[in-house]
């Protein structure tokens, strides 16, 4: 039974308000809030691209360096937020000589730009810079949700330059029952989208992110930030995660043609259709090692879309880690910070 | 050459709170809702009558209140946004992206889009009555296990799970697919092919 009075409900709106007038004026405080905390060098730049090394944090890092591509959404600093939440660090800690490709913010000019362009040249182009650089006929390839389906793309055209593959909540097949965002999707006219705006706006996708949970993400969450809005710190991990989801680079166009049409609404990934550049991509040329890392509560790459792999690639070493976590919690939870970067690296070493 | 942080150019303010405000005024709308139909509520139980029963008819006034808000230019906007909160999302990112009537009158496209804008307002509005639906029904079974709900945020938060829950059932529904497709089909009919918006 409702056991609420007016009174009782009068009273917690009042003590709302005044923490609502509190939040307000703590917020307008709290200045720049800053994201991605471990030291790195940018080591090479191409068009927008900057390719960074994260500064190792063990005396005598593994020989063979571990690149990570990102997805084309979103900003990469979510792998090393703040200091105790950084996969990256983790991976440093392990040992493993952690390289990132910071995509940056296309714009008018990069609305040309193809997927045979970010595959062929811009993660080519860093590959053969870190082949060169450490000596090494071939590099490990972490690749993080989209970027791991590009990663996948990369790997199975230029298979003798990547050692180890490690796909993380990577889209394989894009049409499971509960792909949302394919759902979402599927009658939505690409072509007038991208003819419309050139680049597709980040404010577009962010919109169909929130989409999927608007009254938890634009409504909920808003109403229990008030619950933290004495703790400094905890505010300030608020605000990074903040930070980050509405950091959405706009979108090139030609390359978000291609991947909405030939990976979300056809699929064509699974069906070994994908043409990256007049290249076939073939699954089965992935020979190399693979992990295919999961969270189990995805609900954007549901884990019958990332697992589906194992049935499509050549490799004689296949194996998968599953997080029980979401598709965020494996970056940024504690638990993902225990679990995720150690036995990463692990594999990594033992290959 | 050290680059410890990247505060890139683009990069938005960390925080909107016009955004907060705004989510706190539909908070507080809910607060005064419930704190009528428990006003309601009580009197009515004060009067002996059946708890279900009485659940049962105020909360069919509730929910006429609160879906009925939206279309009603004299209610409180926040009392439509509680339910809205997916199409005050729409309205709000397709105006960030200066996706508004087209210049020069109202085309017949943007009566098409405007259409479809409608059917898809239906569409949340079924969801949302049928989280009241569920929202009462959790009420009742909350009652029968001897379990109370002594807070305002409690109600609140089941509130959100009632609609998530049936808004998750729609969006992964046929209809919404399609739907959702036309909608962005429809709107960006109204613009020309010009590729200057990036």
């Amino acid at each position: 039974m409702i056991g609420l009075t007016p009174e009782r409900i009068a009273e917690e709106l009042r003590g709302y308000s005044a923490r609502l007038t509190e939040g307000v004026q703590t917020l307008g405080r709290i200045g720049e809030i800053e994201a991605g905390v471990t030291a790195r060098d940018a080591v090479y730049r191409e068009d927008k691209l900057t390719l960074y090394r994260y500064q190792p944090r063990v005396e005598q890092p593994h020989s063979v360096p571990l690149l990570i591509v990102y997805a084309l959404v979103n900003r990469p600093y979510m792998m090393d937020i703040q200091e105790d939440r950084s996969m990256i660090r983790g991976l440093l800690d392990a040992g493993v000589d952690v390289y990132l490709i910071d995509w940056g913010y296309p714009d008018a000019n990069d609305r040309r730009l193809t997927l045979g362009d970010y595959i062929h040249r811009y993660i080519n182009h860093c590959i053969d810079y870190l082949r060169e650089r450490c000596q090494q006929e071939s590099v490990n390839v972490l690749g993080v949700c989209q970027g791991g389906a590009l990663s996948l793309c990369f790997s199975s055209l230029y298979p003798e330059k990547v050692r180890n593959l490690i796909t993380m909540v990577t889209p394989v097949d894009f049409h499971t029952p509960d792909n949302v965002l394919t759902h979402l999707i599927r009658h939505v006219n690409v072509d007038l989208l991208v003819d419309t705006f050139g680049n597709v706006p980040g404010a577009m996708l962010n919109f169909a992110f929130l989409s999927l949970s608007p009254f938890r993400l634009a409504g909920q969450k808003y109403v229990d930030l008030m619950d933290i809005i004495d703790d400094l710190g905890a505010l300030k991990n608020f605000l990074r995660m903040e930070k980050w989801i509405n950091d959405s680079p706009d979108q090139a166009g030609e390359a978000f043609r291609q991947f909405a049409k030939d990976f979300f609404q056809q699929n064509k990934l699974i069906k070994g259709e994908v043409v990256i550049g007049e290249r076939q991509v073939d699954l089965r040329n992935l020979t190399m090692p693979i992990l295919n890392v999961y969270a189990t509560q995805d609900h954007l790459v549901p884990p019958p879309a990332s697992k589906v792999l194992a049935g499509l690639n050549g490799s004689q070493d296949y194996s998968e880690l599953s997080f029980k976590g979401g598709h965020i919690g494996i970056y940024v939870s504690a638990r993902a910070q225990r679990e995720v970067p150690p036995a990463i690296a692990a594999w990594l070493l033992a290959r | 050459m050290t680059d410890q942080t990247e505060t890139p150019s683009a990069a938005p303010n960390p925080f909107d709170t016009e955004l907060l405000i705004k989510q706190a005024r539909s908070y507080l709308a809910f607060g005064e809702q419930m704190s009528a139909f428990s006003s309601q509520l009580h009197d009515s139980l004060q009067g002996g009558g059946d708890w279900g029963a009485v659940l049962r008819q105020n909360f069919d006034q509730f929910k006429a209140a609160t879906i009925g808000a939206a279309g009603d230019a004299s209610a409180a906007p926040e009392h439509g946004q509680l339910w809205t909160q997916m199409l005050d999302l729409w309205r709000q990112s397709t105006s960030s992206l200066g996706l508004g009537a087209p210049a020069g009158g109202e085309t017949e496209a943007w009566q098409g889009y405007l259409q479809v804008q409608n059917q898809y307002l239906d569409l949340l509005r079924q969801s949302a009555s049928s989280a009241l639906d569920l929202l009462e029904q959790q009420l009742h079974d909350r009652a029968a296990s001897g379990k109370s709900i002594d807070s305002l945020r409690e109600l609140y938060n089941l509130w959100v799970d009632c609609n998530e829950k049936t808004y998750g059932q729609m969006l992964r529904g046929l209809d919404y697919s399609e739907l959702n497709g036309r909608l962005f089909n429809s709107l960006l009919q109204c613009y020309p092919k010009g590729e200057t918006r990036s």
